[in-house]
């Protein structure tokens, strides 16, 4: 019998205090994360001297961080007026992500956030066909192959939200600076995979991922109760002294 | 939570509207032609002068090409021959006809995607004769873009 009594108080308790914990705390899985950029074939559809191919992967550290890596296989080439330019090669971005969305609202399936990432591109160039017309007249020129590595960091604010179970879409833009670009200053790609225009010292875009993920934990996350706002103490303090038993006797009268 | 799937789809259009506008080509507005500066010097002084009258002509194999014709100059600029890795010139001062036998190392250097390739170059040796020149230093050696002198020409 006191056995039992002892069990059922002690359930009771548990049954207590899972209540008082489930208001200041919530559960959120964190993920593994693995995904494909859809907008480098797009572009290629459109534009056909580009051909950027990505993938990604991410895994939630916390309910706002995670680590984010990523590569690109881009092949570039170009026919101007005065030469002829192709680059391609591999390229690489790692970095964490932070999510400004509150852990209750995201539950782990919303991101709205920004990203910091430092790139390399392993890449190689060649100009096959230099046309040049001066004071001096016409003439003809070539960069042979050259295999270079480039470095930049990349910002990204983005977006990312579940399309169904398992799944998410997003999309980030991205500001990429340009640490180097591995080529010296008289030799910079007129595209570095991975960056872009390497004349330029930042460049800008988007990318829209399609990525899968799959919860591997999950971690109860405390939610620090709203304070309570002046007005609410005000109304309070007025409500309470009509039922103190000080004012019933008024009633009464 | 909606919010973030309108952003996400219209974000979408969005980045291919951008995408496609980053496609269109530019026009080349950049300067391309590297040239190599020189300044007057008073041989002796070493102020600045100035030639009642110079010209400068680019020897080719076949023919001269007529860089400068002018009237009372201290300075002067001329492009080298991005063909070759020597350019002759004629430098005529005050009447006064010298050779200047210019060699240097060419490099390809990309101005911008819409410009493409121009040739830059450093300067590894210099001649002259003495007729009227006295001599020819050079103050810095990398013909480019940036516009800085290049030549100190005494007479």
């Amino acid at each position: 019998m006191a056995k039992g009594t002892c069990i059922c108080f002690i359930s009771l308790f548990l049954l207590v205090g899972s209540r008082v914990m489930s208001q200041d705390t919530v559960t959120v899985p964190l993920h593994v994360r693995g995904g494909f950029d859809l907008s480098g074939p797009v572009m290629h559809l459109i534009n056909n001297n580009l051909a950027s191919y990505g993938v990604m992967a991410s895994v939630d550290l916390n309910q706002s961080i995670s680590v984010n890596a990523g590569a690109r296989y881009t092949s570039f080439s170009a026919i101007e007026y005065n030469y002829s330019f192709q680059s391609k090669g591999p390229s690489f971005v790692i970095g964490p992500d932070y999510n400004f969305i509150k852990p209750k609202v995201g539950e782990g399936r919303y991101y709205a956030g920004i990203g910091f990432r430092y790139g390399l591109s392993f890449y190689s160039q060649e100009a096959s066909g230099i046309t040049y017309l001066n004071y001096w007249g016409e003439g003809e020129s070539s960069i042979p192959l050259s295999h270079h590595t480039g470095h930049f960091l990349e910002f990204t604010p983005g977006v990312r939200t579940e399309l169904f179970k398992g799944v998410t879409i997003g999309w980030n833009l991205y500001l990429r600076v340009l640490i180097s670009s591995g080529a010296g200053p008289d030799m910079k790609p007129v595209w570095m995979p991975g960056y872009g225009d390497a004349t330029s010292g930042i460049t800008t875009g988007a990318e829209y991922y399609i990525s899968f993920s799959i919860p591997y934990k999950k971690i109860r996350v405390i939610i620090k109760p709203k304070p309570v706002s002046t007005d609410e103490d005000n109304v309070e303090v007025v409500g309470t002294p009509t039922t103190t038993p000080a004012s019933i006797p008024g009633g009464r009268l | 939570m909606k919010t973030l799937w309108s952003i996400s789809l219209i974000g979408a259009v969005l980045m291919l509207i951008l995408e496609l506008a980053s496609c269109s080509k530019q026009a080349c507005y950049d300067n391309t032609d590297p040239v190599m500066n020189a300044s007057l010097l008073a041989s002796g002084t070493g102020h600045d002068t100035s030639a009642v009258s110079l010209i400068v002509r680019g020897m080719t194999a076949t023919d001269t090409i007529d860089f400068v014709d002018a009237k009372s100059v201290s300075n002067f600029s001329v492009p080298l021959d991005p063909g070759n890795d020597v350019t002759i010139f004629y430098i005529i001062l005050d009447g006064v006809t010298d050779t200047a036998v210019i060699t240097y190392d060419r490099t390809p250097h990309l101005v911008s995607a819409e410009c493409g390739y121009t040739f830059v170059s450093e300067l590894t040796g210099l001649s002259t004769t003495h007729n009227i020149i006295d001599t020819i230093l050079i103050e810095n050696n990398s013909v480019n873009l940036n516009g800085k002198r290049n030549l100190h020409l005494f007479y």
